[in-house]
C-alpha cells in the first residue's frame, strides 16, 4: 500500500528507538503513523524470534483499526503473523495476568466481571453500608435541613451519592495498588480519624469479599494486578521486555498513573516506548484516574515530536480551535485552569498531500448569541436541521454530507432526540455496542422471552419472525413472513397449535382457508419450536446454543452466541435463582454492554459516520471523540455545563444538601491521598480538595469543548440556553470565541 | 479388535519365568501395555490363580486395556486378577484391619466403624469447616471460587499422604518457596490452618478422607505382620503399569512389597509423568528399576508412522528452549484447519471426520482432542457430530446431577414433599418438573397447569377439580388425571413419617414416575439419571449420619451451591466402544489408547501449558525433590511450562499413528484472540523448516 507520510509524519519515520513523546493534534492520522512505524519496525529485521511489537491503544475499535491497517502494510500477511500484538490496556493487562494468574492469587481460569455486574455488586455494598450506619454521614448533611427532608436525602439521594463516591474511591485504591487489608493497616495508624475514607474502605471491603467470593476480578483489578505482578516478579518482567522490544502506544493523555508504570516497567529504563497522544483532547464521562499531564510531562522530559498538521477541518474552523488554545492558555480567568490546553496549534496539511483540508468558508461556523430557554434552544436546532435536511433532498445519499448534534450530558441527548422525533426525523443514536451485538443477542433474546412465557401467542409470533430474519431482505418471502406471523398473533391458544388435540387443531383448520405455502411454513415452524420447547430444561448455555444453532448461519453470529452462552452459564452460576426471565433480562443488558465482548471486537468495528450520509447523530461530546462529522451542532454550551469558576456558578457534583458546598467524592479521594502522605503539611483539610475538584472540572470542560469544536469538518453551530433556573449565562470560552470571530470581521 | 502378532522382544517379557521380576521401560506406543496384557493372559494360562494376580496402576482408567481381557471368558478358568490402586489398596487394608489402627491413628472413637470420605464429601466437610472462617477474613487476598478453594485444601492433605511429609508442613514449604506478591504469603497460613482442622475434625469423627486412608494405611496397617502376611498371601504376581505416573507412597509401597512377589512386571513409560500436577513422580518410581532383576527396554514404536515420529522429534525442537530450527517440512500427516470464529472451526472438524468416516476410517481411530473441555463445546460438538451420525463418547464427568433435567424435576418434587425444609420451588422449576413428570405434557399447558395450582409462598399445589372447566379442557383431562394422581401421592406422602432422601426417590420413582402415563415409563436417559441420584443421596446419607441431621434439605442445598458436584462418569467400561472420542488432551493421555487420527482443537489456547495456577497448593514444592527452602522462580515456572507442553504434546503423538489435524480459531471459545506456546511452536514446523 503506498503510504505518502506528511512531513511530520516522515519525521517519526526517522524513529530507531528510545523513549519517543509525540504530541498529535485533533486528525492528524495517529493511528496510520503508529501502523506505519509498527510496519516499518518489523520489515527492519529488528525483531527476533519470539518478539513483538506491541501496540497499546483505548477501545476497541481501535485495536481492529490498527490490525487491519497493520496488515495491508504487507504484501504477504504472514511476513507479519505474530510479529505484533494490538492491545487495550485492559487487554494487556489480561494476558500478563493469565500467564501466572497464581502468583496473584487467581485461578487457573479466573473470570472478569463487567462493569454492570460490578455496579450491582458495589450498589449491594452501599446499601448494606447505609443500612448499618443510618447516620453516620449526619455530619455531611445541611444543617440547615430539616428533619423530613433529611429523611428523604438519606433514602432517596445518598444511595446515588454514595455509589459514586465507592466507585471513584474503589478505583483509586486499585490504582494505589491498596487492597483493604493494606488499606485497613493505615487506617489504623492514621494520626487522625478519616469518616469518608473509612466509609471508602468499608464499602471497598465488602465489594471486595464478593468478588473474591465469586472467584472474580473486575477490570481495575486486572490493571491492578499485572502491575502488581511486574513490580514482584523481576524474572517474568526481564521475559516480558525480551518479549516486547518495542511498545507503541496511542491515546497516551489517557495514561493513568498505573498504566504509564506499567508499559515504563515493561519498556525499561532505557527501553523503546512511543508515546503519542493530545493532551487537549483529556476527556473523561465517569470517573477515572486518567491524567494528562503524566503525558505533558513525558512530552517534556524526553525527546519529542509534534504531529501538527490535520487534514480534518477547513480553516476556519482550524483557526476557532486554536483561538480556543490561545486563550485559555493566556488570558483565561482563572489563571489555574490555563493549564487545560496546549500547544502545538493545529495546522491544515500542506499543499500535495492527502487528505487535504475543506475549503476555507467562514460563513459555515455560526456563534449564536441568543439567549435560549432550554426548549427554545431545542427548537432553534431542531428547525434548523429539518431546514438542512429539507435542502438536502434531491442530493444523492452517497454526496449527502454527514450530520452530528452533540450535547454535554445524555439527557439532554434524550430530549434532543425527542424534539427531533416530533418534527418526523429519526435520528440515529450512538451507542456504545455495536448493533451487530444487539442484533444477534436482541434475537435470542426473543426467543427467551417467549419461551418464558410459552402461552404468549404475541411472543410466539415474534419467536418466528426471528426463525425467519434471514428472510427479511426478499420482499417474496417477506410477505409470506408477514402473513404467517400475523396468524401466530391470532391463534388464541398457543396449545392448539404447538401440542393440539385431535378435536382442536388450529393448524388443521387454516388448511381450508389458507394457501398451502402458509400451512407448510406453518409445519416447517413447528417442528423447530417443539425442539426449542422441548430445551427448556437444558443449562442456559445449552439452550442458548441449541437456539443459536436454528436462528443463526453467520459464522460471527454463532461465535457470539456460543460467547453468550459461556456468560449467561457463569451469570446462572453465580445466581442460583435465577430462572429464563431474569436470564432473559441478562442477555439484554450484557447486548448493550460492550466490554464483555473484548475480542469480538473485530467484527464490531466502532461507529463509522461514513455509513450514515444525510441521517442526524445525536450523541454526548465525550462520545464523539475519534469522530468527525461534516456538520456538527454543539449544545448547551453554557456556564452550568462549562463552568469556569467564576463566582455565581452552580457545581453538578456539590450537592445541594452536603453541608459547605462539598464535593464528598472529592473529599473521600483527599482523605485517601493522605493515608498515603508521608509529610504533615500534605494533611487533610476539609474542602480544599473540593475546590481542586472544581479545577479540574474547569479544565476537563475546556477540553471537552475543544474536542467538540474539532469534530466539525466543513460546518460548526454553537448554541447556548440559560438552563433550568433560567439564570445561566453562556460559557466564559464561548463568549470570548464569539468576541473574537465577531471582531475577525466575517 | 485386530490382534497384532507380539514382536520376539515382547514375547520374551511375556513368558519370563514364573519367578522373574523385570522393569519394562520405553516410549509410549512401543507395546509395553500389550506386553503387560499379554503376560497377564499368559500367567493364566500357566495354571496361576487369577486372585493371585494384582493389576495396579496410578488411576483407574489407566487399566483402560486390561480391562477386556480381565472381563473375558478366560478369566473364568482361574477367578479374577485384583485391579487397584493404591487408594483402593489403602482403603480396604483399612476397612478389614481398622482395630489395629485406629486407636494409634488418633480417632476419637476406635470402637466404632471407619466412614470413608468420598471426594463429595470431603468437600462438604471442608466447607462445613471453613466457611466460617471465610467470614472471619480468612483467604481474603485470593480471588478463587469457594468450591475449588475447599478441594485445593484437600489436595494439599492429599499430597502430604502421597508424597509423605506431614501434613502440618503444608504452609511452611509452600510459603518457604514464595517469592511473589508479599500480599499472598498469608493465605499458606490460613491454608495450612484449615487442613489442621479438617484433620482434627476427621479424627474426632472417625472420617477418613483420602489422605488419611493413604497415612493411616502406610504408617499403621503396613508395618503391622499381619496387615502385610495378608497381602503378601493374596498376591503372588505383580503387573505394575505406569509407574511413572504414581505417587511417591505407591513407590515406597512396592520397593518395600517387591521382594515378596513371585514374579512382578513393572511398566514406566520413559516420557510420561503427566500426572505430576496431581502428585506423581517420575524420579522415584525409576529408583524401583535397579531393585528388579531384570530390566527390559522396548524402545521402537509400534504406534507412530514414520512421518508422525518426524513431526514428533520436530515439533519437540521447535518447543525446546534452544529452539534450534526443526528440520524438513511436514507433509500430509499434518493438516491444518483454520478459522475466523470458533464455531465455524467446529464444523469444519465435524465435517472432516464425518469425510474420514466415509473413507472407510472406523469411528474410535479418530479422538477430539482440546486442553480443556467446557460444556458448551462438548455440547456444541457432540450435536455436530451426532447430526451427521457420528457415534460419539465424550470421556469426561458428565453434566453435574444438578444440571440434569430429570434430576432436577425428582428434587424439585421432592422439595414440594418436604414442606418442613423450607425450600420453596420456582414456578419454573415446578413447570419443568410436571413436564418432565407427565408423559407428553408439552411446556404450555406444564406453565398453565402450573400459574393456576401452585402457590410458591406455601408451596401448596391445589386440586385440579378446582380449576375452570374451560380451563380445564385447555390442560386436557387426560393431564389433569396424571396432576391428581401425581399430587395425591405426595399429600399423603406429606400426612406420613418422611423417609430419608433416596428412599424417597425410590418410593416416588417406584409408586408414580415410572407407571405408564408418567415421564419415567419409556424414558431410560432420565432412569439411568434418577439412578445416579439416588447413589449419590445414599452415600451423601451413609457418610453424614453420624453428624448431621436433616440430609435431604442439606443434600438439596449443598448440590445447589455446587459444593457437592454430584457429578457421576457415565458407565466408562460399557458405553459404546466404537465411537469418535471427544476429550480433554489429558483424559485421552491417561486412557492409554492409541489411535489413527486426532484433532487438537484450539491449538492457539493457552490451556495446553499453563497447569499450575492453582494459589493454593504447588505441585513441584510439595514434591519430594524440591530443596527445603528454595524459591519457586520465574525461570522454573518457564521452565516446567516448557517441559510440560514438551511432554504432553509428543506424548499424544506417540499415541498417534497416522494424521494429526490443527483446529485453530482465530478467536477462541470466549472471544479472545489465540496465540499461546503451542501454536508458535507449529508455526515453527511449518514455516521455518
Amino acid at each position: 500500500m503506498t503510504f505518502k507520510p506528511r512531513p511530520s509524519q516522515e519525521n517519526i519515520l526517522r524513529y530507531r528507538g528510545g523513549r519517543l513523546g509525540i504530541a498529535a493534534v485533533p486528525g492528524a492520522g495517529k493511528t496510520h503513523i503508529l501502523s506505519a512505524l509498527a510496519a516499518q519496525i518489523i520489515q527492519s529485521g529488528a525483531l527476533q524470534e519470539d518478539q513483538e511489537v506491541l501496540i497499546v491503544t483505548l477501545v476497541n475499535s481501535a485495536v481492529d483499526n490498527f490490525e487491519a491497517r497493520i496488515k495491508k502494510m504487507f504484501e504477504n500477511p504472514l511476513q507479519a503473523l505474530y510479529k505484533y500484538r494490538v492491545r487495550t490496556l485492559h487487554g494487556l493487562a489480561h494476558d500478563l495476568v493469565r500467564e501466572k494468574p497464581g502468583q496473584v492469587g487467581l485461578e487457573e481460569r479466573f473470570s472478569i466481571i463487567d462493569e454492570r455486574e460490578a455496579a450491582f455488586i458495589r450498589r449491594e455494598a452501599v446499601n448494606a453500608w447505609l443500612a448499618s450506619n443510618p447516620n453516620a454521614l449526619n455530619d455531611y448533611l445541611d444543617p440547615a435541613l430539616e428533619e423530613s427532608r433529611r429523611d428523604w436525602v438519606r433514602r432517596d439521594q445518598l444511595p446515588d451519592l454514595l455509589d459514586l463516591l465507592a466507585l471513584a474511591f474503589i478505583r483509586s485504591a486499585k490504582d494505589r495498588l491498596l487492597t483493604p487489608e493494606s488499606l485497613r493497616n493505615k487506617l489504623d495508624q492514621s494520626p487522625a480519624p478519616l469518616p469518608l475514607a473509612e466509609l471508602g474502605w468499608n464499602i471497598y471491603a465488602d465489594y471486595q469479599r464478593a468478588l473474591a467470593y465469586r472467584g472474580a476480578v473486575d477490570f481495575d483489578d486486572l490493571i491492578r494486578l499485572a502491575l502488581t505482578l511486574l513490580e514482584n516478579d523481576p524474572a517474568y518482567l526481564e521475559r516480558l521486555r525480551y518479549r516486547y522490544p518495542y511498545i507503541l502506544e496511542d491515546e497516551a493523555q489517557d495514561s493513568s498513573r498505573t498504566q504509564e508504570r506499567i508499559l515504563s516497567l515493561l519498556s525499561g529504563e532505557d527501553g523503546n516506548w512511543v508515546r503519542v497522544g493530545d493532551p487537549n483532547q483529556a476527556i473523561f464521562e465517569t470517573f477515572t484516574t486518567a491524567d494528562p499531564e503524566l503525558l505533558r510531562a513525558f512530552i517534556r522530559e524526553n525527546p519529542h515530536l509534534d504531529m501538527p498538521e490535520s487534514g480534518r477541518s477547513q480553516p476556519s474552523i482550524i483557526a476557532l480551535a486554536n483561538y480556543l488554545i490561545d486563550w485559555v492558555m493566556q488570558a483565561h480567568p482563572n489563571p489555574q485552569a490555563r493549564e487545560a490546553l496546549s500547544l502545538p496549534h493545529i495546522e491544515p496539511v500542506p499543499a500535495g498531500y492527502e487528505p487535504a483540508n475543506p475549503p476555507d468558508d467562514p460563513a459555515a461556523v455560526r456563534l449564536i448569541p441568543n439567549n435560549y430557554a432550554p426548549q427554545e434552544e431545542l427548537e432553534a436546532v431542531v428547525k434548523s436541521v429539518k431546514a438542512y435536511l429539507n435542502s438536502l433532498a434531491e442530493v444523492p445519499e452517497e454526496a449527502r454530507p454527514t450530520i452530528a448534534i452533540l450535547v454535554p450530558r445524555n439527557q439532554r441527548g434524550v430530549e434532543v432526540i425527542e424534539a427531533l422525533r416530533k418534527r418526523g426525523i429519526e435520528p440515529l443514536e450512538l451507542v456504545s455496542s455495536t448493533s451487530e451485538t444487539r442484533a444477534a443477542a436482541g434475537s435470542l433474546n426473543h426467543l427467551l422471552a417467549y419461551l418464558s412465557e410459552p402461552q404468549s401467542a404475541r411472543k410466539l409470533a415474534r419467536a418466528y419472525e426471528v426463525w425467519r430474519r434471514d428472510w427479511r431482505i426478499e420482499s417474496e418471502k417477506m410477505e409470506l413472513v408477514r402473513a404467517v406471523e400475523n396468524l401466530l398473533r391470532h391463534v388464541g391458544n398457543v396449545e392448539d397449535f404447538v401440542a393440539p388435540r385431535p378435536a382442536r387443531d388450529w393448524l388443521s383448520s387454516l388448511r381450508e382457508s389458507e394457501p398451502e405455502q402458509v400451512v407448510q411454513e406453518l409445519e416447517a415452524f413447528r417442528v423447530t419450536l417443539r425442539r426449542w420447547l422441548a430445551a427448556v430444561t437444558l443449562p442456559i448455555d445449552q439452550l442458548i446454543l441449541t437456539l443459536a444453532q436454528d436462528v443463526f448461519t453467520q459464522p460471527s453470529e454463532l461465535a457470539l452466541a456460543h460467547k453468550l452462552a459461556l456468560v449467561l452459564h457463569q451469570a446462572a452460576k453465580e445466581h442460583v435463582h435465577w430462572r429464563l426471565p431474569e436470564l432473559t433480562s441478562e442477555l439484554a443488558v450484557i447486548a448493550r454492554n460492550e466490554r464483555r465482548f473484548i475480542g469480538f471486537s473485530a467484527d464490531d468495528s466502532g461507529f463509522d459516520p461514513e455509513q450514515h450520509r444525510g441521517r442526524v447523530v445525536v450523541t454526548t461530546m465525550h462520545r464523539a471523540k475519534g469522530l468527525e462529522w461534516d456538520r456538527v451542532y454543539l449544545m448547551s454550551v453554557n456556564d452550568y455545563d462549562f463552568p469556569s469558576n467564576l463566582p455565581g456558578e452552580r457545581f453538578i457534583s456539590e450537592k445541594w444538601f452536603v453541608r459547605d458546598g462539598l464535593n464528598l467524592e472529592a473529599e473521600a479521594l483527599a482523605q485517601l491521598d493522605a493515608l498515603e502522605a508521608n509529610d504533615a503539611y500534605a494533611w487533610y483539610t476539609e474542602g480544599a480538595a473540593t475546590a481542586e475538584a472544581r479545577l479540574d472540572y474547569v479544565r476537563e470542560r475546556l477540553r471537552l469543548l475543544y474536542v467538540g469544536i474539532t469534530r466539525a469538518r466543513r460546518e460548526l453551530i454553537i448554541t447556548w440556553n440559560t438552563g433550568r433556573q433560567g439564570d445561566a449565562r453562556p460559557a466564559r470560552a464561548l463568549t470570548e470565541l464569539m468576541n473574537w470571530w465577531e471582531a475577525r470581521g466575517v | 479388535m485386530l490382534q497384532v502378532p507380539l514382536t520376539p522382544a515382547q514375547i520374551s517379557i511375556v513368558e519370563a519365568p514364573l519367578n522373574a521380576r523385570l522393569f519394562l521401560s520405553g516410549p509410549a506406543g512401543s507395546g509395553k501395555s500389550t506386553a503387560g496384557v499379554e503376560r497377564i493372559r499368559w500367567l493364566l494360562q500357566q495354571g496361576v490363580a487369577g486372585e493371585s494376580i494384582l493389576l495396579l496402576t496410578p488411576q483407574r482408567t489407566l487399566q483402560e486395556p486390561y480391562l477386556e481381557l480381565l472381563y473375558s471368558p478366560e478369566r473364568a478358568a482361574g477367578g479374577e486378577a485384583t485391579p487397584a490402586t493404591l487408594g483402593g489398596l489403602a482403603r480396604r487394608a483399612v476397612d478389614l484391619f481398622w482395630p489395629l489402627a485406629a486407636e494409634a491413628a488418633g480417632f476419637a472413637h476406635p470402637e466404632q466403624p471407619p466412614i470413608f470420605l468420598t471426594l463429595e464429601t470431603a468437600q462438604y466437610y471442608m466447607a462445613y469447616l471453613v466457611r466460617p472462617l471465610l467470614e472471619q477474613g480468612y483467604f481474603e487476598s485470593v480471588s478463587i471460587d469457594r468450591n475449588r478453594l475447599y478441594s485445593q485444601i484437600l489436595d494439599n492433605l492429599n499430597k502430604s499422604a502421597a508424597v509423605g511429609f506431614p501434613y502440618t508442613e503444608i504452609g511452611a514449604r509452600l510459603d518457604a518457596a514464595w517469592y511473589g506478591d508479599p500480599a499472598q504469603r498469608r493465605v499458606y497460613a490460613d491454608a495450612q490452618e484449615c487442613a489442621s482442622r479438617f484433620r482434627a475434625y476427621c479424627l474426632e469423627n472417625n472420617l477418613l478422607d483420602f489422605s488419611l486412608q493413604i497415612e493411616v494405611f502406610w504408617q499403621y496397617l503396613w508395618p503391622e505382620p499381619i496387615v502385610r502376611q495378608y497381602f503378601t498371601r493374596t498376591y503372588r504376581h505383580l503387573v505394575y503399569d505406569n509407574v511413572e505416573e504414581d505417587v511417591p507412597r505407591a513407590h515406597d509401597l512396592i520397593r518395600d512389597w517387591l521382594p515378596e512377589f513371585d514374579s512382578a512386571l513393572l511398566i514406566y513409560d520413559e516420557d510420561g509423568g503427566y500426572r505430576k500436577f496431581l502428585g506423581a513422580d517420575v524420579e522415584t518410581g525409576w529408583a524401583l528399576r535397579p531393585l528388579c532383576d531384570q530390566q527390559v527396554t522396548l524402545d521402537k514404536s509400534l504406534v507412530m508412522s514414520a512421518e508422525i515420529a518426524r513431526l514428533r522429534a520436530n515439533l519437540l525442537q521447535a518447543i525446546s528452549p534452544s529452539g534450534k530450527a526443526p528440520g524438513g517440512r511436514p507433509g500430509p500427516e499434518l493438516q491444518t484447519i483454520q478459522t475466523r470464529f470458533y464455531p465455524e472451526l467446529l464444523d469444519a472438524v465435524a465435517a472432516e471426520t464425518r469425510r474420514l468416516l466415509d473413507e472407510g476410517l472406523p469411528p474410535a481411530e479418530i479422538v477430539l482432542l482440546s486442553p480443556y473441555l467446557s460444556d458448551a463445546l462438548r455440547f456444541s460438538l457432540t450435536n455436530r457430530l451426532s447430526a451427521y451420525g457420528i457415534p460419539v463418547r465424550t470421556h469426561r464427568p458428565s453434566r453435574s446431577l444438578r444440571d440434569e433435567p430429570a434430576s432436577q424435576a425428582l428434587l424439585t418434587l421432592a422439595a414440594l414433599a418436604h414442606p418442613q425444609w423450607g425450600i420453596h420451588p420456582e414456578r419454573f422449576d415446578v413447570a419443568y418438573a410436571l413436564m418432565q413428570a407427565i408423559e407428553n405434557l408439552d411446556l404450555v399447558r406444564a406453565q398453565l397447569l402450573t400459574e393456576i395450582v401452585y402457590r410458591p409462598r406455601e408451596a401448596r399445589l391445589s386440586t385440579f377439580d378446582e380449576i375452570r372447566p374451560e380451563m380445564q379442557e385447555r390442560i386436557t383431562f387426560l393431564f389433569g388425571g396424571q396432576y391428581t394422581a401425581l399430587r395425591n401421592w405426595i399429600m399423603a406422602y406429606r400426612e406420613s413419617e418422611p423417609l430419608p432422601l433416596d428412599y424417597f426417590l425410590r418410593k416416588l420413582f417406584g409408586e408414580v414416575l415410572s407407571q405408564p402415563g408418567f415421564g419415567f415409563h419409556s424414558n431410560f436417559d432420565a432412569v439411568r439419571v434418577a439412578a445416579s441420584l439416588v447413589e449419590s443421596v445414599k452415600k451423601f446419607r451413609q457418610t453424614l449420619e453420624p453428624t448431621h441431621a436433616d440430609l435431604g434439605r442439606e443434600y438439596l442445598t449443598m448440590l445447589q451451591e455446587g459444593v457437592i458436584a454430584a457429578q457421576y462418569l457415565e458407565g466408562w467400561r460399557t458405553e459404546q466402544v466404537d465411537a469418535v472420542l471427544v476429550a480433554p488432551a489429558h483424559t485421552f493421555l491417561m486412557m492409554n489408547h492409541p489411535v489413527s487420527v486426532q484433532f487438537w482443537l484450539d491449538v492457539g489456547a493457552s490451556g495446553w501449558t499453563e497447569r499450575l495456577a492453582q494459589p493454593l497448593t504447588q505441585p513441584y514444592v510439595l514434591s519430594r525433590h524440591w530443596p527445603a527452602g528454595r524459591l519457586w522462580s520465574d525461570a522454573d515456572e518457564v521452565a516446567v511450562n516448557t517441559e510440560s507442553l514438551a511432554r504432553l504434546t509428543t506424548g499424544l503423538l506417540c499415541r498417534c499413528k497416522k494424521r494429526l489435524y490443527l483446529g485453530l480459531a482465530e478467536l477462541g471459545e470466549s472471544g479472545f484472540e489465540q496465540r499461546g506456546a503451542l501454536v508458535r511452536a507449529f508455526q515453527k514446523v511449518l514455516y521455518h523448516a
